[in-house]
């Protein structure tokens, strides 16, 4: 009873301070906000070094009745520009990106930010359908020659290249990575028609031809079963990224590096409770008040109990709020397991409730609680990962990171937010060793009460 | 108390102090600075533990330990100990509400608490917008809440202004007169002689004097003084004048028996052609006698 009025009343206290709620819960959404506008796309995304090919899909597939498109083994392509695309993947040192539509793809060219972009025009599947080494007489539909001098004509098969004019050598490449990859796709595709055709019109020179060419599958129409070699990797629904054009103006909601600030930033700002239990402890010794609680019938550990709740509820109310603020306001994904968070944040809240009454319970000065709070927490934000993450760090500090609470935490927000699959066994096992921490902090904070 | 012990390092604050107060006396404990009254009240309210000796109130020990008995003991510190954020009443049932009252009791504590020191007008507004005698009041107020059998009252009255001074020592007179045990401490010797039927005097860790406040006095002699007029040695001979002293046109004679004394001075100022008009008695004091005992020697 006696600890719940207490801790009550702490609670009115830190809530009516509006310094502590702007440390508490306007700094980190400011913060978070800045950085999300300063940091370029990049931050928060692993480096990939592969080529990137990024491609607009307009395509509307085969016209009825036209032979569907082939491709190796594996589900069949709804269409030609998915045969290209499973190519391109396929190819080592390539990744793919698919841009929701032309606009959008013009709108990063134009800025630079891609070099150049492949467009596949809405006939593209029925051009390549008409690729044709056959004359137009034995075929139901004219047929088209999509070849010349370097490669294939892009344009006779409605594939356009977006070029970014000031990255010419970029844009030339990817250019070049596409004809590649449309040869491995036409070709094949046009010399299984013709054999088909000299089949259906000389039967007796097949098995001529397959004896003189018992190398090649020449009716295959698919590069891997003409030349009779195995795809790199099993033909798959395609594996490419989907570009997201950012929405949200400057803050670009949604963006990768909310996943990655949303979490650092709670955590930092966590531990500021530091700041705000010092003023309360220190206040209570100025004010006098800490010697009337203890001429009162509370023993220490009420006391210690009732200044804890308040912190800790402080914290809970923080902790859940900035995961709200950054799901809200700047479009962070909660993950795919988002109750797993719950204790996370409770956990984190915990070992920050505990460094914040040992370092409150030890101060005597509103001074020593701003210099030494703010060291304190910039310290451990900087060496826990909150500040730069952790694989910037070199191996040692790695390592030396793991003393802080806050490197448990990022860890298990790390695996909540970053990884589609998380290992729940690092989550709990970081859940647990902040409540190490908490219990840690807590019985200095006692030991130190007592020797008071 | 018996015999109580306090150190700090090598420096011994309470030096084997032992003494009693009897139920719903008002006693007065005085002591220069840094004679060991902080370090005293300390121990007997269970806010530190002594280093030997006992403390006991009705029976049951005293301590940090104990955290049960200290329910009956209400303190009100010499430094202000109150939350400026709260408002009189917020602090007044927080505390309340500490020590485990609750409904219509608390809320008639906390209203016979406010009305008796005069805040009731101003329950509702922040203690921190309060006058330095609006807090002193205040702090009595919270240190009474809980009707507690003893309390200390530690400089009460220090840097308030008449009215809330005066407020202040009514209160404690009502209630000592309610049956509560008060202990005083404070530097207004006037205010200790004026309220306080026991006194004990503590120096350098040790309990000097403890006695009737009457008996005390009896250390002290009276004085009576007019304008210089006569020879110094004239006064001298006078019975139950132990000392003559003029300065600056005014003699002092020093009596310890002033009703013996008194009619001859009058008869002898008459015989000097003064008509002892302008005579003045002045009784003995606390003051006096507390700076004869502990000395004129400056404490900190």
């Amino acid at each position: 009873m006696a600890v719940g009025v207490l801790a009550g009343k702490d609670l009115r206290l830190l809530l009516r301070d509006r310094r502590a709620a702007i440390v508490l819960l306007g700094m980190p959404v400011l913060f978070i906000l800045l950085l999300g506008m300063l940091l370029g796309e990049g931050f928060g995304q692993k480096p990939d070094d592969r080529l990137r090919v990024s491609v607009v899909i307009e395509d509307r597939g085969p016209a009825a009745g036209d032979e569907p498109p082939v491709d190796g083994p594996g589900p069949a392509p709804r269409d030609w520009s998915t045969v290209v695309l499973r190519d391109l993947e396929q190819t080592a040192g390539i990744r793919v990106e698919i841009i929701r539509d032309r606009d959008a793809a013009r709108r990063l060219v134009g800025r630079g930010d891609r070099s150049a972009v492949l467009v596949f025009g809405p006939e593209f599947s029925r051009r390549v359908g008409q690729c044709s080494f056959l004359d137009d007489r034995v075929l139901k539909k004219p047929g088209l020659n999509p070849f010349f001098r370097e490669g294939i004509d892009l344009k006779s098969l409605d594939l356009e290249v977006l070029r970014d004019p000031t990255q010419d050598a970029a844009a030339a490449i990817i250019e070049q990575g596409a004809q590649v990859t449309l040869l491995r796709v036409v070709m094949p595709w046009m010399i299984g028609r013709a054999f088909e055709e000299v089949g259906r019109q000389l039967p007796i020179a097949i098995p001529v031809l397959n004896r003189l060419f018992s190398k090649y599958d020449l009716t295959a129409k698919s590069w891997s079963r003409l030349t009779r070699s195995q795809p790199l990797t099993a033909v798959r629904d395609s594996n490419a990224t989907v570009y997201e054009e950012p929405t949200g103006g400057l803050v670009q909601r949604g963006a990768v590096r909310y996943q990655i600030l949303v979490p650092s930033l709670t955590v930092t700002f966590a531990f500021f409770l530091v700041l705000s239990a010092g003023w309360l402890f220190v206040a209570e010794r100025r004010q006098g008040t800490l010697l009337r609680l203890r001429v009162s019938p509370l023993t220490r550990g009420e006391i210690l109990l009732g200044k804890i709740l308040p912190c800790l509820a402080v914290s809970l109310i923080q902790g859940f709020s900035l995961l709200a603020a950054g799901r809200l306001a700047f479009g962070m994904s909660l993950g795919s397991q988002p109750l797993w968070l719950i204790p996370v944040v409770v956990a984190t809240s915990l070992a920050a409730t505990g460094i914040a009454i040992l370092v409150g319970g030890a101060a005597r000065t509103e001074s020593q609680v701003a210099v030494f709070g703010t060291l304190l927490v910039l310290v451990l934000a900087g060496l826990g990962g909150c500040l730069m993450p952790r694989a910037l760090m070199p191996e040692a500090m790695r390592s030396w990171s793991k003393l802080t609470p806050h490197a448990w935490a990022l860890d298990a927000y790390s695996q909540l937010l970053l990884n589609p699959h998380p290992e729940i066994e690092i989550v709990l096992k970081s859940c647990l060793v902040l409540v190490g921490f908490a219990t840690a902090f807590l019985l200095m904070a006692w030991v130190r009460m007592r020797l008071d | 108390m018996e015999n109580v012990r306090k150190s700090y390092g090598s420096h011994v604050a309470v030096d084997g102090i032992s003494f009693e107060l009897k139920a719903g006396e008002l006693f007065g404990l005085l002591g220069p600075n840094g004679a060991g009254k902080t370090t005293l009240i300390s121990v007997v309210t269970g806010l530190s533990a002594a280093d030997s000796g006992t403390v006991t109130l009705r029976g049951l020990p005293v301590g940090p330990g104990h955290p049960a008995i200290r329910g009956r003991i209400g303190l009100a510190p010499q430094e202000l100990a109150l939350y400026p954020e709260l408002t009189a009443r917020e602090n007044a049932r927080f505390f309340g509400q500490l020590y485990g009252l609750t409904g219509a009791d608390l809320d008639d504590r906390v209203a016979a608490a406010l009305d008796a020191v005069q805040l009731a007008d101003r329950a509702d507004d922040r203690a921190g917008a309060f006058s330095g005698g609006m807090k002193r009041r205040l702090n009595l107020a919270l240190a009474v809440l809980h009707q507690p059998d003893i309390l200390f009252l530690d400089e009460p009255t220090a840097g308030v202004d008449p009215q809330s001074r005066q407020a202040i020592l009514d209160e404690v007179l009502r209630l000592n007169a309610g049956g509560m045990t008060v202990v005083y401490t404070s530097h207004y010797m006037d205010e200790v002689q004026a309220v306080c039927r026991r006194v004990g005097i503590v120096d350098n860790g040790r309990m000097i004097k403890c006695d009737d406040l009457h008996e005390l006095l009896k250390l002290d002699a009276s004085r009576i003084r007019f304008p210089a007029v006569g020879r110094v040695a004239a006064w001298g001979s006078i019975p139950g004048i132990s000392e003559v002293a003029t300065s600056h046109g005014v003699t002092e004679l020093t009596a310890k028996a002033p009703a013996i004394a008194l009619p001859h001075v009058v008869r002898v100022l008459r015989e000097l052609g003064s008509d002892g008009h302008a005579l003045e008695l002045r009784p003995p004091t606390l003051e006096r006698v507390f700076l004869l005992l502990t000395g004129r020697e400056l404490r900190d």
